[in-house]
């Protein structure tokens, strides 16, 4: 048993750390440095930045011009853009519908779609989730009725990311009712500007516009946008989920939310704290081997399957954790929260730099465990496929 | 032994309750929370009709003469339909420091309050200093010049007068003075929960001696206890959110249907509602305990107040977070209802010293 990195992967952790410390966009950096919101504009420099070093294809293959990293390269570039704080890569295009395209989709759709993705051309959104399709998303029933070359689309879908910015959304889609749930749902793409869709905002607890309802009516999507085979959308989907779940744990991003929580605590003389934080820092550590453990199975050829769960079971509650010991070292002052638009008019208000951050981030975070298959429905993954109950 | 609500206080409750079912909405809230007083004239100038700003002030003073077990009931049912309006910072925290103090104008200043007509708040805490509210760096000297900032003012912004802590010859004291007197300056934020809250600072502010509310041991008892009646308040507001965050969740399972079947069908769902539904339980328990003790103004009414301080900031935290959790998506979404009783969590925690400050307090 080695739990050391091998010299190959010690360099390349160092050219990371180069390009963090030479070429990620300056604005960008000092904006998550001071815990300021990122435009747009901010999140397409940094991608492009990215793909500029020719890392934006970081979990592809090298025959679509991605990386071909391996496990351990691409475990070390996600810990070393959390640990310097770099806002967390936008996943639906290069990481979510990319594989989709080059595992099932056919070499027009290849040559149309990836080149941009890996340029950062366009930006990506997923429409999962529906109002009365969450944890039981196969249920889902917005409906693409074929007219000769095109689809029909209507229906609506929820809590879509940023699809305020997006100029395409990968679906989930129902084109047959008559078989059970899961058959007869298609994966279909669908450009933003298509006549008929309306996207929403819908405002979180943190004050902030991140998610969306998206409304499809009578929305005319051309054939040669369905990927694979009609109705075999479920099986792209579940090949998805693998896909989105690596790295879910946001161990680089906890990691530095510790460091600089113990640096705050150091300073208040607070055993309760202390002990809080040191608790955190045992329970991150556990977290971080589990993830090298999943790795090393990885890399040996072993397939972790549904072991992941536990990492987005015990990541999200540790960045939730995290978050909530920030509130709780700021005492009274968790109180002053000015929303995501910073304080206005009004100038900053006495108490510690951190604790409008913390509460901010506490309240978006809560979403983690809801997100990417709730942290329950994970536990049923685990309880099924792992305990075999 | 009784510890059932007599008559008239389970009257009380109906009366309030209605009012919060049939008046007070939730999405006005969020409009009234973005207005400039931050808080509904109209609903205020209701509570001063049904004698609600009056409740808990002596009969001497012109008050109802009710107490802590009444004004438990009242923030109860206000932290189930979570009323945004100052009673708290106005009524509690300077009504009652008046009323209990021999300040020569007190029964004009109470009459204002009761009618509405007034809001007066309290400058109790500074920078740096935490939870201690007995060392002030704010300063009074020999000429009665004031000259220091206080921090977490609630509702400052439209508080006509002002009563802050201060230190004077090394002696602690309350002084009242008008907030448009020369010299203060006020700068206001909103609160997670959607409070106004101020931070006022005093420049070489002129005080007269009739200024004084309270000095010396008298000043130190006064604040003990109107902060300590202020931690019962919105600990009893902890304790009607608890209940609402069991009571919303359990209603929205029933009706959320996935896997074909209402998701309050399965156990695993069903025992964090249960827990919820314990932990609600307990809390009350401990406001039971802790309000019968501020009545008979005990001994240990302060440990025990801090008991229920503790319980509520640790055990309320968690139901609101476990009510956004069995919400799914709707839970963290602004215009519901039950993200915000996480934000009214978040917030009554870190008042007046939160979890680990009052399990702390509890055990010396």
């Amino acid at each position: 048993m080695d739990i050391n990195f091998s010299k190959e992967d010690i360099a390349f952790r160092q050219e990371v750390k180069d390009w963090l410390a030479n070429d990620y966009p300056k604005h960008v950096k000092e904006k998550t440095d001071n815990g300021i919101a990122l435009t747009k504009q901010d999140m397409i420099d940094f991608h492009k930045a990215l793909s500029k070093k020719g890392w934006m294809g970081y979990n592809w293959p090298v025959e679509y011009g991605g990386t071909g990293w391996s496990s351990t390269q691409l475990y070390i570039f996600n810990k070393e853009f959390g640990l310097a704080g770099c806002p967390p890569l936008l996943a639906f295009g290069v990481s979510m519908v990319a594989p989709v395209i080059w595992t099932f989709g056919n070499d027009e759709q290849k040559n149309r779609f990836l080149p941009d993705i890996l340029e950062f051309n366009t930006w990506w959104c997923q429409g999962y989730s529906e109002p009365g399709s969450g944890s039981d998303l196969a249920s889902l029933k917005t409906k693409a009725v074929r007219d000769g070359d095109n689809y029909i689309v209507n229906g609506s879908k929820t809590w879509t990311t940023l699809a305020q910015n997006a100029d395409w959304i990968f679906c989930l889609v129902r084109t047959d009712n008559s078989g059970i749930k899961q058959e007869g749902i298609s994966f279909l793409l669908i450009d933003m500007k298509t006549p008929g869709i309306e996207v929403k905002p819908i405002i979180t607890i943190d004050g902030e516009h991140e998610v969306n309802s998206v409304f499809f009516t009578d929305v005319k999507v051309p054939v040669e946008n369905l990927v694979g085979e009609e109705g075999k959308g479920w099986t792209y989907a579940k090949f998805l989920l693998a896909h989105e779940r690596f790295g879910i744990a946001g161990l680089g991003a906890s990691l530095r939310s510790l460091n600089r929580l113990k640096n705050i605590i150091s300073k208040l003389n607070n055993p309760d704290l202390e002990r809080k934080a040191n608790e955190l820092e045992v329970s991150l550590s556990a977290i971080e081997i589990t993830e090298l453990r999943l790795l090393s199975a990885l890399e040996n050829g072993g397939h972790p399957g549904a072991e992941s769960s536990i990492l987005k079971i015990k990541g999200t509650e540790m960045q939730q954790n995290l978050s909530e010991l920030f509130v709780e070292a700021a005492g009274e002052y968790a109180l002053m929260y000015p929303g995501p638009h910073g304080y206005g008019s009004n100038d900053k208000p006495s108490g510690p730099d951190y604790a409008a951050e913390g509460l901010s981030s506490f309240l978006n975070l809560r979403k983690t465990s809801i997100y990417g298959g709730s942290n329950e429905i994970q536990k049923n993954i685990l309880a099924k496929f792992v305990l075999g109950v | 032994m009784n510890l059932d609500y007599n008559e008239e206080q389970i009257m009380l409750r109906e009366q309030i309750q209605k009012f919060c079912e049939s008046e007070y909405d939730f999405y006005k809230r969020e409009e009234v929370i973005k207005s400039d007083k931050h808080f509904d004239v109209e609903v205020w100038k209701l509570f001063a009709d049904q004698g609600w700003l009056s409740m808990p002030f002596s009969e001497e003073s012109g008050g109802l003469g009710f107490g802590p077990i009444e004004l438990s009931i009242l923030f109860e049912e206000f932290g189930k339909a979570l009323v945004i309006e100052p009673y708290l910072a106005t009524v509690v925290l300077s009504g009652t420091l008046l009323d209990k103090s021999t300040y020569a104008e007190k029964i004009d200043l109470i009459d204002k309050i009761s009618s509405g007509d007034m809001h007066i708040s309290l400058g109790y805490a500074e920078a740096d200093k935490g939870y201690d509210y007995l060392s002030p760096s704010t300063s009074l000297d020999s000429d009665n010049i004031l000259n220091g900032t206080k921090t977490l003012v609630l509702n400052g912004s439209n508080a006509k007068k002002l009563i802050i802590s201060c230190m004077k010859n090394n002696e602690f004291n309350l002084i009242i003075l008008d907030s448009d007197t020369d010299g203060v300056s006020i700068n206001s934020f909103l609160t997670v929960d959607g409070q106004s809250c101020s931070e006022i600072s005093f420049e070489n502010v002129v005080v007269n001696d009739v200024n004084i509310v309270a000095s010396g041991d008298e000043a130190i008892n006064l604040l003990n206890e109107t902060i300590n009646l202020a931690v019962l308040c919105v600990s009893a507001e902890a304790v009607g959110c608890m209940e609402s965050c069991y009571f919303k969740t359990l209603e929205y399972t029933k009706g959320r249907e996935q896997f074909g079947q209402p998701i309050s069908n399965f156990q695993v769902l069903q025992h964090r509602m249960v827990d919820m539904f314990i932990e609600s339980e307990l809390a009350k328990s401990l406001l039971i305990k802790a309000m019968l003790e501020v009545n008979d103004n005990s001994e240990d009414m302060y440990r025990h107040v801090s008991a229920l301080k503790s319980y509520i900031g640790k055990s309320g935290k968690l139901s609101a977070k476990e009510a956004v959790q069995l919400h799914g998506g709707m839970g963290v979404s602004e215009e519901m209802m039950i993200g915000h009783y996480l934000k009214k969590m978040i917030s009554i925690d870190a008042l007046f010293g939160n979890a680990d400050y009052h399990l702390k307090k509890f055990a010396s």
